[in-house]
């Protein structure tokens, strides 16, 4: 815990509180564009296994869609992208996954730290039962940042909320739509500027228009951050996504590249059937 | 409709037979519990109110002064024809009814005892008319802001009443010197660093706080003169709660303009109360309770004026000159006043062998003395083994199974019968630790470990039922353990929690056994002087009461005693639901 506050304290730009020295095969192989990358990646729940050998280079600033059919390993794959699955007792985790070239499960990096550089977003909106300031000033509460009332509009305004709560500032979170808390949730996510977004399915408790309306939202976003994104939606997945990475049952990792070849060209016969509908 | 028969549209009919069977059944369940509680309640208040021996001529008249312009004000401020025509309807229809069937079950079947048609009607027609208007009338403009006033007069003094308590067992010396060179220099050092946004406003004051905490208690021993308690009290509480009253205003209101008038009437009712200072009500107790009451009416006043619903501020008149009104009439036209056991002077007085001067105010002040530090102790014991439980051991490996050890025998505990605790604290807090026998002290502690398995468990159940996407929001957000506790846990299961305490101590108030096997006295004649003294509750001197020979203190005196011991459990269940709702609605 007190190595924790620490780290807060200090406010250091780095995840690591010792020093390890990055990965420097990784880096060379990916410098520009890779800004997340998992070799080898096995998940066990208990005697589960979640991931099977996953091995995948996710590009800076780009969208990209892990599509599926259920209990294929998206959620959990995303999960371990932010050591979220720490949290759960029977969870294992094996092989190596970098950001930036620093392996995340090393023993010298700090959970708490590495996903202060990680927004998430869930399937189903969470905003806590605070106001919408306060929910959108969670982050930079509890990772000691600075609250400004411009923080707070930027945050909001990137999530395309600013113009319905303005006036509204102090209501509970939970008052809002579903689309609008969905967007609320985005906009804690982004209010202290992180690396990444994951979203796990953030469309699929929403209306059509409310998910659209979140769609565009993460077309802007990506401007700015790197956005992986799970989802059931495979035409959502076509629209949004730059790469698309295909899991099927088992855990395993069966195709990934641009989202066009995916969807016009897959290279494995399972996709093709699973895009088309043929099964999954 | 019961059973499946042949009918001509085609689909048949289903057979709903025994799901009807078992509505009606766990609907006679029901009635049969409630029946018998407001049986035993009913006897209760006819017993500590001497109403057996009310002549018909004095409850018409109070009837007549006192409900009836009730019930009016209540019609009137629903302004219903229909509602209005159904309560008359009930009230005219139950007359007849009670009357007639009373009479018909007397002369045909049995004498009911104790009772006669005008209590019955009483209790089963007036008083549910008088909660039923009541419960729609607080809903309309006009009978909210009257309710609002008196609900605000009584909580006030209920809680000037318990603070009055509180500070009797504390001593009134060292809480002045405290509050002067502990508290203000602590609370003005906190206000002037969080304002101008310098150091650590908390840890700052704590420590000016402690610095002044140790000058007093050195200053204890060496000063001999103080103010006399009229006037500490007058300093250390009405002053603040004047302060506290106007900031509230602000607050809320935002104009200055009613922030002297509540911060001058809030001193005025503390100096009342000092002027006021009789026998029955000592002069430092009238300082708390008046200020209490006074700021707690002038903040509401000052919201409520603005409203539509003005005219419902005349609620509390409406009560008090009908109140007046019956004492008049009864005065005048000498009608016979009803022996009631349940006075004023019961609540003041000390215990007695006679039963007409019996009073159980030492009992009292000792039970609510018992109720705040078990409040406070099995709380935070109770919170802080259920978050434990709940958010920080493993669920796997050693640990894990240690937790469901723990788990299951804290079930268990739950079940041991009282008298097993009270063994326990005989032992541990009397002997062992030497707390003393029969010390408030020892009560306090053995009845919060008596309580903790179910606060606990409750607690735990209010950790659990947090949504677990909010602490993985939380969590996402790159907040700690610690961080996710505090900033969405704990703020969410707070009503859950706080729940699970007020039904445990309801508990604890009312538990005899225990108190029996520590030494605590059955009967003592003047109120604990300071936790460590011998103390009497309410359970025990009414325990003591019931087994004496003359029947006035097994009928009379004991009732009185009951009615009281259900009004303290009653106000402090509802302020602790109040502060409940209150926090649910902030979320």
């Amino acid at each position: 815990m007190s190595q924790n506050e620490s780290t807060i304290d200090s406010e250091s730009e780095s995840l690591i509180t010792t020093d390890v020295q990055p990965d420097t095969t990784a880096e060379s192989a990916s410098s520009a564009t890779t800004i997340v990358e998992t070799e080898q990646l096995n998940v066990y729940y208990g005697d589960d296994q979640a991931l099977d050998d996953v091995s995948i280079a996710i590009p800076e600033n780009q969208v990209t869609a892990l599509i599926g059919p259920s209990g294929c390993g998206k959620s959990t794959f995303l999960r371990c992208l932010n050591r979220m699955n720490d949290l759960i007792d029977i969870a294992r985790i094996d092989g190596t996954v970098t950001l930036r070239g620093i392996d995340i499960y090393d023993d010298a990096v700090d959970p708490v730290a590495l996903r202060r550089k990680i927004g998430m977003v869930f399937q189903k909106p969470n905003p806590f039962p605070k106001s919408i300031y306060d929910n959108v000033a969670y982050g930079l509460k509890v990772q000691g940042k600075e609250i400004t009332d411009e923080r707070i509009e930027e945050a909001l305004r990137s999530a395309a909320l600013w113009d319905e709560v303005k006036d509204q500032l102090d209501q509970s979170g939970l008052e809002l739509s579903g689309g609008q808390q969905q967007r609320l949730c985005i906009a804690r996510a982004i209010a202290p500027d992180p690396d990444i977004v994951l979203m796990d399915e953030p469309t699929s408790a929403l209306d059509p228009v409310a998910a659209s309306k979140i769609e565009d939202l993460i077309d802007e976003l990506v401007e700015d951050y790197t956005v992986i994104i799970v989802t059931h939606n495979m035409q959502q997945a076509a629209r949004i996504s730059d790469q698309t990475a295909v899991f099927l049952t088992g855990g395993e990792l069966v195709e990934y590249d641009d989202t066009t070849t995916i969807f016009e060209n897959p290279a494995d016969d399972r996709v093709e059937d699973y895009i088309t509908g043929k099964f999954g | 409709m019961a059973v499946e028969t042949d009918t001509d549209t085609g689909f048949g009919e289903v057979s709903r037979l025994r799901g009807t069977v078992f509505e009606y059944l766990s609907l006679g369940a029901s009635v049969v519990g409630l029946f018998a509680l407001a049986a035993l309640l009913i006897y209760v208040f006819v017993d500590a109110f001497g109403l057996s021996t009310a002549s018909p001529a004095w409850l018409l008249t109070y009837f007549l002064t006192l409900v009836v312009p009730y019930i009016g004000f209540c019609l009137y401020s629903i302004s219903d024809r229909a509602f209005t025509r159904k309560i008359a309807l009930a009230l005219g229809g139950g007359l007849v009814v009670t009357a007639v069937g009373f009479t018909a079950i007397e002369t045909l079947l049995v004498s009911i005892p104790g009772l006669t048609w005008q209590i019955a009607y009483l209790f089963l027609v007036a008083t549910p008319v008088v909660a039923s208007v009541t419960f729609v009338a607080s809903r309309q403009p006009l009978g909210a802001a009257g309710f609002g006033l008196v609900g605000r007069l009584v909580g006030g003094a209920a809680l000037g009443c318990a603070v009055a308590i509180m500070f009797i067992v504390i001593d009134r010396p060292l809480w002045f010197l405290v509050y002067t060179f502990g508290v203000l220099p602590a609370g003005g050092v906190y206000a002037y660093t969080s304002r101008r946004e310098i150091g650590w406003p908390t840890a700052q004051a704590t420590l000016v706080g402690l610095f002044g905490l140790g000058v007093s208690t050195q200053l204890r021993q060496i000063l001999g003169i103080y103010p006399s308690d009229g006037l500490i009290y007058l300093w250390t509480l009405a002053v603040p709660l004047a302060a506290g009253a106007a900031a509230l205003v602000t607050l809320r209101d935002g104009s200055r303009r009613a922030v002297a008038g509540v911060a001058v009437t809030t001193l005025l009712g503390g100096g009342g109360g000092f002027v006021l200072g009789s026998s029955a009500l000592p002069t430092g107790s009238g300082v708390i309770i008046g200020a209490a009451t006074v700021a707690a009416t002038a903040v509401y006043l000052v919201e409520a004026v603005d409203n539509e619903g003005r005219r419902g501020l005349l609620l509390p008149l409406l009560i008090a000159g009908g109140a007046l009104a019956g004492a008049a009439v009864v005065q005048t036209v000498g009608i016979p006043t009803p022996e009631m056991w349940l006075t004023p002077a019961y609540l003041t007085s000390a215990p007695s062998n006679e039963a007409a001067n019996a009073g159980l105010y030492p009992a009292v002040v000792g039970s609510i003395i018992i109720i705040a530090m078990v409040a406070v102790l099995s709380f935070v014991l109770g919170v802080g083994a259920a978050v434990f439980l709940e958010e920080y051991a493993a669920d796997t490996g050693l640990v894990g199974r240690l937790t469901r050890l723990i788990q299951i025998n804290i079930a268990n505990l739950a079940a041991v019968p009282s008298v097993v605790y009270g063994l326990l604290g005989l032992g541990l807090f009397a002997n062992l630790l030497g707390f003393g026998f029969g010390t408030a002290v020892t009560a306090a502690l053995t009845l919060s470990l008596l309580i903790l398995p179910i606060t606990v468990i409750s607690a735990q159940e209010a950790v659990r039922s947090v949504p677990d996407d909010l602490r993985q929001g939380s969590y996402a957000m790159g907040a700690t353990r610690w961080q996710t506790v505090k900033n969405v846990v704990l703020p969410e299961a707070m009503p859950g929690m706080l729940t699970g305490t007020i039904l445990a101590l309801g508990r604890a108030i009312g538990e005899t056994a225990p108190l029996i096997m520590i030494g605590a006295a059955t009967t003592v004649f003047s109120a604990p002087a300071g936790i460590w003294s011998r103390f009497s509750a309410m359970p025990m001197q009414i325990y003591a009461w019931a087994n004496y020979p003359q029947a006035e203190f097994r009928y009379g005196v004991v009732a009185a005693g009951v009615v009281t011991l259900l009004i303290v459990l009653l106000a402090m269940n509802g302020t602790a639901i109040i502060i409940r709702n209150r926090m649910e609605r902030e979320h």
